[in-house]
């Protein structure tokens, strides 16, 4: 009984150590007075003001999210693709080939961006939007072949083969029979994509020269001073992923769940 | 014809080797030619006193964050997956959610925290402690903080996978034949976890190994790691020798994580093996 009082005291320390910054945050970021302090002396909706009616901050947010789209977008189309194609291709090739597409997720960031910023320099293709979507899609691959990955696996293939026997040719079969069930994971699968690419810092920094994403942004205002602004834009987008990845870990769960149970 | 693996394999692929394995095999390249086939960039390496305790720091960081992340969250998975089966997805929850807050927003938090104006300073004021504020921004004790608050949730994370795949009959085994809480834990479900907690270690210490927002933005100058080394040398366009340090990185990070599994399968017993 000890036991379990003293496991529940250390668990509940170490929740509120991984809450503990981001809570002060928050209301911080409702402060009226200019620099941050704690607990501020007036309130105020001024940061969110300085964020939102800032063109170079909402620029940036922007870049940020139409290259996350479209690196998520082509992340999960590719992942789930190769997922199917991975369950089809001889047993001996599966373990090289599903090791390529998942070693983006453990190979740090840092030595990637510098080989895409080399590879993109040999090119002339620095400075581009469509070579940082690029590259953030083949980081974000490796979560989309996990997500909807495991959730194939705990698919029934006969679904697909009963398809096949009435009379439904290979893409139809999968598009009817396949995909539906895995719909699930392969949003969650998505939404983890999206966010890999919209939190990318060094990547970024490497390959853009003047057009910032959101993370660059933050990253080059925060060397030089704590600017409160970003006590707001942190708040907003915190607010945003929880919610977005809080529907994405439902999804992802359900999806494992209700299959491994069937 | 059926849409086989070919095709449907074919965009991850070149996706996956175009913009990760060409892009490492080129790092390596350009490491090793100077123009041409030579080790001078990694003699320069070698040669000079900073960037080898550059180096060195990073190692200890990592390995000790990522030891105080296992000691800290070892219990926590393990509080988790002693509550009924109802109540885990929700204390799951209360750990995921600190890790799907962007890296750079977390660091941001801790400098908020840490400053000289921020809530520790003015609570150690308050209560009498310091006249001053302390400086707690800039210095190796953040980095530590923060870095352990930024990886934990996926230490808990492993660990705790690792422990559902324990069956709690046999923990219920050793308790009906006589053993204590402490005795039925100690030797019935701490040697099966050890393996867990060995995975949950790695995959901190990975992680780790990699960073350079966290002390770039709450580290003194001090606390550079071989990240930060990284970015900094591309940034004053020293490719080839960013490329050095980062195969340094890649390959003691590989060879540590080969010694620790090395140690690991001598001194762990694998359930798997003792049953066949």
């Amino acid at each position: 009984m000890k036991l379990r009082l003293l496991s529940g005291l250390l668990f509940a320390a170490g929740v509120l150590f991984l809450f503990f910054p981001i809570l002060i945050v928050a209301p911080m970021s409702f402060s009226g007075d200019r620099f941050l302090g704690f607990p501020p002396k007036s309130w105020g909706l001024v940061w969110y003001r300085s964020y939102f009616g800032d063109p170079v901050w909402l620029a940036a947010t922007w870049r940020s999210l139409r290259i996350a789209a479209t690196a998520s977008l082509i992340a999960t189309l590719a992942g789930t693709a190769a997922v199917v194609g991975l369950a089809r291709v001889p047993p001996r090739w599966r373990a090289g080939l599903s090791g390529l597409l998942l070693a983006p997720a453990i190979v740090p960031n840092v030595i990637v961006a510098l080989g895409v910023f080399i590879l993109a320099v040999r090119f002339g293709a620095t400075d581009s939007e469509a070579t940082l979507v690029l590259a953030h899609a083949a980081i974000g691959l490796p979560f989309v072949v996990m997500i909807v990955g495991a959730a194939y696996r705990q698919s029934d293939p006969l679904l697909e083969k009963a398809a096949r026997v009435c009379g439904a040719g290979p893409f139809r079969a999968f598009w009817t029979a396949t995909v539906p069930p895995l719909a699930p994971a392969i949003l969650a699968a998505g939404i983890f994509a999206f966010f890999v690419s919209f939190d990318e810092l060094v990547i970024a920094l490497f390959l853009m020269g003047g057009a910032e994403t959101l993370p660059v942004r933050i990253w080059n205002d925060l060397r030089f001073e704590i600017n409160p602004t970003i006590a707001a834009i942190s708040t907003f987008f915190v607010v945003v992923t929880v919610l977005a990845m809080g529907l994405a870990e439902y999804l992802r769960a359900r999806a494992t769940r209700r299959q491994g149970a069937a | 014809m059926s849409f086989g693996p070919r095709l449907t394999l074919a965009p991850a692929l070149v996706l996956a080797l175009l913009l990760f394995a060409v892009p490492v095999a080129l790092v390596f390249r350009e490491a090793l030619f100077a123009p041409d086939l030579s080790l001078a960039h990694f003699e320069r390496f070698l040669s000079r006193g900073v960037y080898v305790a550059v180096f060195g720091k990073t190692l200890v960081v990592s390995t000790a964050v990522s030891t105080i992340c296992l000691f800290a969250g070892y219990p926590m998975a393990l509080f988790i997956v002693t509550r009924p089966v109802r109540w885990r997805p929700l204390l799951l929850f209360l750990v995921l959610v600190p890790l799907w807050m962007s890296i750079l927003v977390r660091t941001y938090a801790w400098m908020v925290v840490l400053g000289r104006e921020g809530i520790v300073n003015n609570l150690l004021r308050w209560l009498g402690l310091i006249d001053a504020p302390a400086t707690l921004l800039f210095t190796t004790g953040a980095v530590y903080v923060a870095m352990v608050q930024i990886l934990l949730p996926i230490t808990v994370v492993t660990c705790y996978s690792a422990m559902t795949e324990i069956d709690p009959g046999l923990v219920r085994a050793a308790r009906i034949f006589g053993a204590g809480p402490f005795r039925a834990f100690r030797e019935v479900f701490l040697p099966l976890s050890l393996e867990g907690a060995v995975s949950g270690w790695s995959v901190t210490f990975i992680l780790a190994m990699g960073f350079f927002i966290v002390p770039a933005l709450v580290g003194g100058r001090k606390d550079m790691l071989l990240g930060n080394m990284i970015v900094n040398q591309v940034g004053q366009g020293n490719w080839g020798f960013a490329a050095v340090m980062a195969i340094v990185l890649l390959a003691s990070t590989v060879a540590l994580l080969g010694v620790v599994r090395l140690v690991a399968a001598r001194f762990l017993h694998s359930p798997r093996e003792e049953q066949a």
